[in-house]
């Protein structure tokens, strides 16, 4: 931190409010605290003294090999099912969204609204026939269905957010790129993809996180252990009887990597992404 | 927005109906097909295979006489009332880190908010089960530690609970009474990672010399918030309500994971998303699950219009 005289000020004329501040941020850090402490105790350990660190000399790391063990699988599932959907909902919309923005052909405008009218349809209502769709399509118990579900479930916002950017891109390029012959597919990967890379990782990120935190479809869709996603194997997990907090809170946090790395590579697009989550009302 | 086509373009340009093609068929297989089955067999007796019964609205008539379907109503509205109180300390803090004259620390508050959000949602949900533990839980420590709970169990002898006593800890999770309250304590302080973001989108148009000017005045802190910030982010607020209504309407995992099935001890926090849920997958009454289901969307729908209706703000 620079300790310019203009920051020392600011800092000293705004204390209360940092104070007020820090104390909502750490309270909502707590959890992760908590998380990484317990980690290191054994079930013993933990109840004498459940809220500081121990001393690292008796950090128990079997907790974090058995949380590595356990998790890892899950969240290689977890991984194919968000990227895999993220990738094919993403260029999906993209497609859709470049056939709304650049031209009205008959029926887009029917189209259009159809796309609209799911905005309102709260998609709990649709779990049980879902169920029934994904079991007539002998897609029960495969991870294709979350991915699926995950695809058609981001279409509409996804297109409604990149029909607004693709109408908002420069005419003359697509005119210019029509004049040299390229098809339309061209167009969308020489214009529109190369020029809506912000507005993608956003709507990447968006997506990506709500396929990631999905654990309901999950729940109900996958049986076989081996192809447990994080939020299935997670309560698998809390089902047990006897609890070893310790091996626990390690694969919480071990369950946590991956979003953590996400998190430091697109720190701005983290943020923007989440903020313009705020468009899905 | 683009211009209609000349019939000659039309013959050209027709190729680029493929690009719909897939989105299309995506949306029309997992959501409208789905939810044209939803409404067409709410009408039937259907226990997930390929038999039948026609049964007209017996379902509906039977959820009108659902009292565990009645009740669940009750506990979600009760918890809209509670989403209400819980978006405050979002505001509050969206509007002090706003207010704050340095913009590197309004970016490092804003990163430092996000963070949490690596955790997953389910990951919180358990910590949170975990906190409320009876006899292990951060809670109860808490407030055996800071003397709360004997001021708790001195209010129960007041009033008479009988849901806090001195020589047993609470049970926050597994006593029938305790079950809302739970709920409502549930992700303290409830920072809505989104609501801040979208409560600092919405205040973004307010400069620092309209903060400076406030003070010359001699303004105070919280006519500052009444005069220059809630006018600017009250489409915000009906905005993350709307977010939080849906959510909370038509949500159960929350329910789900925290107390079981039935919605914990006496039943208190069953929501009609989980009794859907419950008498599809544990029941095998499907047909009744779309019903509710049906139900559920109508309340849903007649909530947002209620919110666009009376909630109005003019712009």
């Amino acid at each position: 931190m620079s300790a310019s005289p203009a920051s020392v000020s600011s800092l000293r004329r705004d204390w209360s409010k940092h104070v007020v501040i820090l104390f909502f941020i750490l309270i909502s850090l707590f959890p992760l605290y908590m998380m990484l402490e317990v980690s290191f105790k054994d079930n013993a350990t933990f109840v004498r003294n459940p809220w500081l660190p121990t001393n690292p000399m008796s950090w128990h790391w079997e907790n974090w090999s058995f949380a590595f063990h356990l998790i890892v699988p899950y969240i290689a599932n977890t991984v194919f099912v968000a990227v895999t959907g993220t990738a094919c909902s993403l260029f999906l919309a993209i497609l859709g969204a470049y056939f709304f923005a650049r031209h009205r052909l008959p029926f887009s405008g029917i189209l259009w609204a159809g796309f609209l009218a799911l905005m309102l349809m709260p998609s709990v209502v649709n779990i049980t026939p879902l169920f029934m769709v994904l079991k007539s399509l002998k897609l029960l118990n495969t991870l294709w269905a979350l991915v699926l579900v995950g695809v058609a479930a981001g279409q509409v916002f996804n297109i409604f957010v990149l029909r607004n950017f693709i109408e908002d891109l420069p005419r003359d390029l697509f005119e210019a790129a029509e004049m040299d012959g390229a098809s339309h597919l061209q167009q969308v990967f020489t214009i529109v993809i190369p020029m809506s890379g912000p507005i993608i990782g956003t709507l990447a990120i968006l997506s990506f996180l709500g396929m990631w935190n999905d654990f309901l479809l999950p729940l109900i869709v996958l049986r076989d252990q081996d192809l447990f996603t994080l939020g299935v194997g997670l309560i698998y997990l809390d089902g047990e009887y006897v609890k070893q907090w310790g091996q626990i809170m390690a694969a919480y946090f071990v369950a946590s990597i991956p979003l953590l790395v996400l998190f430091f590579f697109t720190m701005r697009l983290f943020v923007r992404g989440l903020s313009a989550g705020a468009l899905k009302g | 927005m683009a211009a209609p086509l000349s019939r000659q373009k039309l013959l050209r340009e027709w190729k680029l109906y493929f690009f719909i093609v897939p989105s299309l068929a995506m949306v029309l297989a997992f959501v409208y097909y789905p939810a044209a089955s939803a409404i067409y067999h709410s009408f039937f007796e259907w226990a997930g295979g390929d038999t039948r019964h026609w049964i007209g609205l017996d379902n509906f008539t039977r959820a009108f006489h659902d009292k565990v379907l009645m009740g669940s109503f009750l506990t979600v509205s009760i918890l809209v009332i509670f989403n209400l109180f819980q978006m405050i300390p979002s505001i509050l803090l969206a509007v002090l880190i706003h207010r704050l004259r340095s913009d590197r620390w309004q970016f490092i508050y804003r990163v430092l908010l996000v963070i949490p959000m690596i955790v997953p949602g389910l990951v919180t949900l358990f910590i949170w089960k975990f906190f409320f533990d009876p006899s292990l839980g951060v809670l109860n420590s808490l407030l055996d530690a800071t003397g709360m709970k004997d001021v708790l169990v001195s209010l129960d002898h007041v009033f008479g609970w009988g849901v806090f006593f001195a020589n047993a800890p609470i049970a926050w999770l597994s006593q029938p009474a305790l079950i809302l309250p739970s709920l409502f304590i549930w992700g303290f302080p409830w920072i809505g990672v989104v609501g801040v973001l979208i409560f600092l989108a919405g205040l973004q148009s307010i400069g620092q010399d309209i903060y400076e000017a406030a003070e010359l005045d001699g303004v105070g802190p919280f006519k500052k918030f009444l005069y220059i910030e809630f006018p600017l982010i009250l489409t915000q607020m009906r905005l993350n309500l709307v977010l939080l209504i849906i959510g909370t309407v038509g949500g159960y995992g929350l329910q789900l994971e925290l107390l079981d099935i039935y919605g914990g001890p006496g039943g208190r926090g069953m929501v009609p998303g989980l009794w859907m849920y419950n008498r599809a997958f544990f029941n095998g009454e499907f047909g009744y699950a779309c019903a509710i289901g049906m139900i559920l969307f109508a309340f849903i729908l007649l909530l947002t219009f209620v919110n666009n209706r009376y909630v109005r703000v003019d712009k």
